[in-house]
């Protein structure tokens, strides 16, 4: 707010240096040799270091699911050397020799690392250092990876295929025998990513045997482990430290191999080293996301019972397994969610993992979930159309109503307003000029159900539109969604996924009535501080103010084994601070009353009968004054009695003020419902989204701000993904979404004023009932916008069938489907050649 | 080859030696510890990067130092100075909760601060165009709108009384 947050490009330690990584232009080479004496020779450098000179462990994702096979990473591809002149380098080869022992696998892959005094300078040599690159061929889709004869990513995984597995829960077979409709609906969902504002970036520093390193992470202990496994640092000599972080979304979960690299480098020339990434090497090189080719076919009775859903999904993995959370995290969560919110009884997945000559995928928002739900969606529209039913009839019909209900695929669902969430959402839009939108007159605010219209912010009744423009198709859609929010292990288990998910919190009071919270989950604009000091504050019973949460230094905290991820702050942590809040209030009041008690005895009078409760029961905290004793205590006398006086201590069992919590909560879901109108311009392709609502049931809503603000968050990154945003690899295996300009994030302009409402079904498991809720827009939007736009278009034969709807794909649809029907369709993309393209221009 | 410029950068006048080739981006942050203004895409994209530079917004990533050369300019840094309070504008911001992780904040701050010098009743549609050029990542855009509304409003309150 006032310019004063301090973020990793804005660090600095006495003699840093910079680093730059030069990276592959070539999606797939072997690297003959590396020349770095031009580049040495400029002022300003310190060194080129490449894998030769910086001997590791290679990453290796942590997922134990047999039949998953791995892809080590190298912090750096290829290997070759050189060193300035004094210059130390673990390899210690001499300068200027070169030798060629490596492969680089996707466009951006780091080989070699430049050191110099200013990032200018470490840019100019990057630019200097001659690789002998020698391209071989390469494949960047899956159906093509698969392909007989096709280049191999890794030698030893035949025919490019990671995993595989067929999975069968009911009996589908039976359930699509019996059905009336099959719809099958096919969907290539695009490749996009977290694309936050801050890349990502770290600065390591020796520290007498170990190191100190500063990341914009969102596991610091994740990282520590990782930087131990990989560069043989003890873990107890690593210390990770995340300063502000400017958004992550998932890209900052996975240690990076530039992360590494960066740390052996440090260590290597016994200097701080600080990389920080720019925005075209974070759009080509940093992971990516989602890129799931789906062909998903849905069972429905005449009568609109949803019978059964089958689903291929397969996944695009790029070139290596990346290392927490594999490239599994999107075909194979991906199955474990395909009933979603409805009562489907059979559901079968085949999923796939196919490596690519493109970037590795990471966690974003919504992972694995976003893809397969849009394409339900959108074959339950189709089902909706062919036999008559109104949309949110036919969903309404489907929706889970009792709780708990054990969904086909394992899931818990705990409790939930999924029907409620629906109706509200399809009352918060005017879906008059909807055709098929059954409820007429868009619902006022009174008609709204009770707690959505109590919501502070549910201002308005759906704000009528006027009436499409000649020559503008105007389409409604609405999606229901369940988010396994707030994963504990059983939540992880309950997904099929071998994660640990506990946490453990530390919570004190210092001599002066100080309140410390630490956690090992750093926030990255979440607003953790503010929602968990009011757990602190609320459960202890102190003021807000006088509670100070840490949460960025690896030193100062518990091991996070997961770190900031999956919508799990508040249920994992905000349980744990909460059960550990009401032991240490216990504690204090058990102080208080030994003060009492020892006051009273000075003055002399007769110890007070002995009540039955616990020491101090009849005494109670509020805001942190104790009443009911004698007078009322202070926190701040109560911590110095604790800290400081002898006489009191010897009265306790355990006089200190410090309490450590561990959880793992069982599985809990969280639900809601999204609506989207959009008008579609027939002449230009282009897609307006007009109004947006999101309903969402978190249960217990710790700060309906913040809760909010997530969902704004989420709902808008899942319009990008539905309309805007695209890596979009070229045939020459470059990404031409590669800089802001062509890589599209949703600007002000793209987005309405949403309508946000909610409901309130607490969690009967976990404490206070809490869910998580930070993805769910991201799961659901796009879902909500593409059937928006199939419902506008379905008169005119237009149908999606894949991400996203940008003005040119909407064109060539309709233009397709307004062909003569004996018209050679022409394929919906442009096959990829796989032909060795020209050489592109360097990567910086 | 070094160049000395001068800049008066939130009021305080200081002379600097710079390379042809650095942007003011670079200079602010690397030379002169203004770490408020953000880099988030180094192309004029994106917007977090905007100062204003006598009294007119400018992308300091595109803008070479030199090019600044005996300008006043004003980061966010100088909306508030510290232990001064908040200017309205980022009041209003902290009570729309027009923020999550705060990296867009600098510049969208600066280009609202202009948007309302110049366009006092400005409307919602003219708010959103007039922030077309700063990407948020975090918020969805709502809480922003609301507070440059709140500013807007507030503001001509007080004209009014």
């Amino acid at each position: 707010m006032r310019g004063l947050a301090r973020h990793v490009a804005d660090l600095v330690r006495p003699r840093q240096l910079e680093a730059v990584f030069v990276r592959s232009p070539h999606p797939a080479a072997r690297i003959g040799g590396i020349d770095a004496a031009a580049a040495l020779a400029l002022p300003g450098v310190a060194a080129v270091l490449t894998a030769d000179d910086l001997p590791h462990t290679p990453l290796l994702d942590s997922v134990r699911i047999d039949g998953l096979l791995k892809t080590p990473q190298p912090a750096l591809a290829g290997g070759l050397v050189a060193v300035a002149a004094g210059g130390a380098a673990a390899g210690g080869a001499a300068a200027g020799e070169g030798l060629a022992a490596g492969v680089v696998r996707f466009v951006g892959e780091p080989v070699a690392l430049v050191l110099a005094s200013t990032r200018a300078a470490a840019e100019d040599a990057a630019e200097l250092v001659a690789v002998d690159w020698q391209p071989t061929p390469f494949v960047l889709e899956p159906g093509a990876a698969r392909a007989p004869g096709a280049p191999l990513v890794h030698e030893h995984v035949p025919g490019n295929l990671l995993f595989a597995q067929a999975k069968s829960y009911g009996d589908p077979d039976g359930a699509f025998a019996a059905a009336d409709l099959v719809i099958e609906q096919p969907l290539i969902g695009n490749r996009y990513l977290a694309a936050p504002l801050e890349g990502r970036g770290c600065l390591a520093e020796p520290a007498g045997d170990g190191l100190t390193v500063w990341a914009s992470t969102m596991g610091p202990h994740l990282l520590r482990r990782r930087l131990a496994q990989t560069t043989g640092i003890a873990e107890q000599l690593l210390r990770v430290i995340a300063p502000d972080v400017g958004g992550a979304f998932g890209l900052k979960i996975p240690a990076a191999p530039e992360e590494i690299a960066v740390a052996l480098a440090a260590r290597a020339v016994g200097r701080p080293v600080r990389w920080v990434e720019g925005r075209r090497e974070q759009l080509v090189a940093a992971p990516h996301a989602k890129d799931q080719r789906i062909a998903l076919s849905l069972a429905v009775s005449g009568s609109g019972e949803l019978l059964g859903v089958r689903a291929t999904l397969t996944g695009n993995a790029g070139a290596y397994s990346f290392n927490s959370a594999s490239a599994l995290i999107e075909p194979y969560l991906g199955a474990g969610l395909l009933p979603g919110p409805y009562r489907i009884e059979h559901v079968g997945a085949e999923i796939f993992s196919v490596l690519t000559h493109t970037s590795p995928m990471s966690p974003y928002r919504g992972v694995g979930w976003t893809q397969p739900h849009t394409a339900r969606e959108l074959a339950l529209d189709r089902a909706a159309r062919a036999l008559g039913i109104d949309p949110a009839e036919l969903r309404r019909r489907n929706l889970v109503t009792s709780f708990p209900h054990r969904s086909a695929t394992g899931m818990e669902y705990d409790s939930g307003s999924y029907v409620e969430s629906l109706e509200s959402a399809v009352g918060l839009v005017d879906a008059s000029d909807a055709p098929h939108f059954a409820q007429g007159e868009p619902r006022s605010a009174q008609d709204a159900p009770a707690s959505a219209r109590d919501a502070p912010h549910f201002a308005q009744a759906a704000p009528r539109l006027d009436p499409p423009a000649p020559g503008i198709r105007r389409g409604v859609g609405v999606t229901s969604y369940v988010e396994p929010a707030g994963w504990g292990s059983d939540g992880a288990l309950q997904s099929e996924w071998s994660f640990a998910s506990h946490d453990s919190v530390r919570l004190q009071v210092d001599p002066t009535g100080g309140v410390v919270a630490a956690i090992g989950t750093p926030s990255q604009g979440q607003g953790h501080a503010t929602t968990l000091a009011q757990v602190v504050a609320d459960e202890l019973g102190v003021r807000v103010e006088d509670v100070a949460l840490i949460a960025d230094d690896t030193n100062a905290t518990p091991v996070s084994t997961a770190g900031t991820r999956a919508s799990r702050v508040a249920t994992v942590i905000g349980g744990a601070l909460a059960l550990a809040a009401r032991r240490l209030r216990a504690r204090l009041l058990e102080v208080a009353a030994a003060v009492l008690e020892a006051e009273a005895a000075g003055r002399g009078d007769a110890p007070a009968p002995g009540d039955a409760g616990p020491r101090g029961g009849a005494l109670s905290l509020i805001d942190g004054l104790v009443h009911g004793g004698a007078r009322e205590l202070t926190l701040r006398e109560l911590a110095e009695a604790a800290h400081f006086d002898p006489a009191l201590r010897a009265r306790l069992p355990e006089p200190d003020l410090l309490v450590t919590q561990f959880h793992d909560p069982p599985a809990t879901y969280s639900n809601g419902a999204i609506a989207a109108v959009v008008d579609v311009d027939l002449g230009t392709g282009g897609v307006t989204v007009r109004q947006l609502a999101v309903v969402e049931d978190c249960g217990t809503v710790l700060n309906p701000t913040v809760v909010d603000g997530q969902a704004a968050g989420a709902v808008v990154q899942g319009l990008g993904g539905a309309l805007l945003e695209d890596v979009d690899y070229g045939a020459d295996g470059r990404p031409r979404g590669d800089s802001f300009g062509s890589y599209l994030l949703p600007r002000i302009t793209d987005v309405p004023e949403l309508a946000i409402a909610h409901h309130s079904s607490p969690s009967p498991l976990t404490v206070n009932g809490v869910k998580g809720m930070g993805e769910s827009g991201a799961i659901a939007a796009p879902a909500a916008i593409a059937c928006a736009v199939a419902a506008a278009l379905a008169a005119d034969g237009f149908t999606v069938d894949r991400l996203p709807l940008t003005p040119a794909r909407v064109v060539e649809g309709l233009t397709r489907a307004a062909a003569p029907a004996n018209a050679a369709a022409a394929p919906a993309s442009a096959a990829r050649a796989a032909a060795a393209p020209p050489p592109p221009e360097p990567l910086q | 080859m070094m160049l000395p410029i001068t800049l008066t950068v939130d009021g305080a006048r200081t002379t600097v030696e710079v390379e042809p080739r650095e942007t003011l981006a670079d200079v602010l942050r690397d030379r002169l510890g203004v770490y408020g203004v953000r880099v988030a895409c180094g192309e004029g994209h994106c917007g977090a990067c905007t100062i204003q530079l006598d009294g007119a917004t400018a992308r300091a990533c595109t803008l070479l130092a030199v090019q600044a050369d005996g300008g006043a300019i004003r980061t966010v840094e100088g909306m508030a100075p510290t232990g001064a309070p908040l200017h309205p504008l980022q009041a209003a911001f902290v009570a729309e909760h027009a923020l999550q992780c705060g990296f867009c904040t600098a510049g969208m701050l600066m280009s609202a601060e202009e948007l309302l010098r110049e366009r006092p009743q400005a409307s919602d549609d003219e708010i959103r165009a007039g922030l077309a050029g700063n990407l948020c990542r975090c918020t969805g855009y709502q809480g922003i709108v609301r507070a440059v509304r709140r500013a807007r409003d507030e503001a001509n309150e007080g004209e009014a009384r």
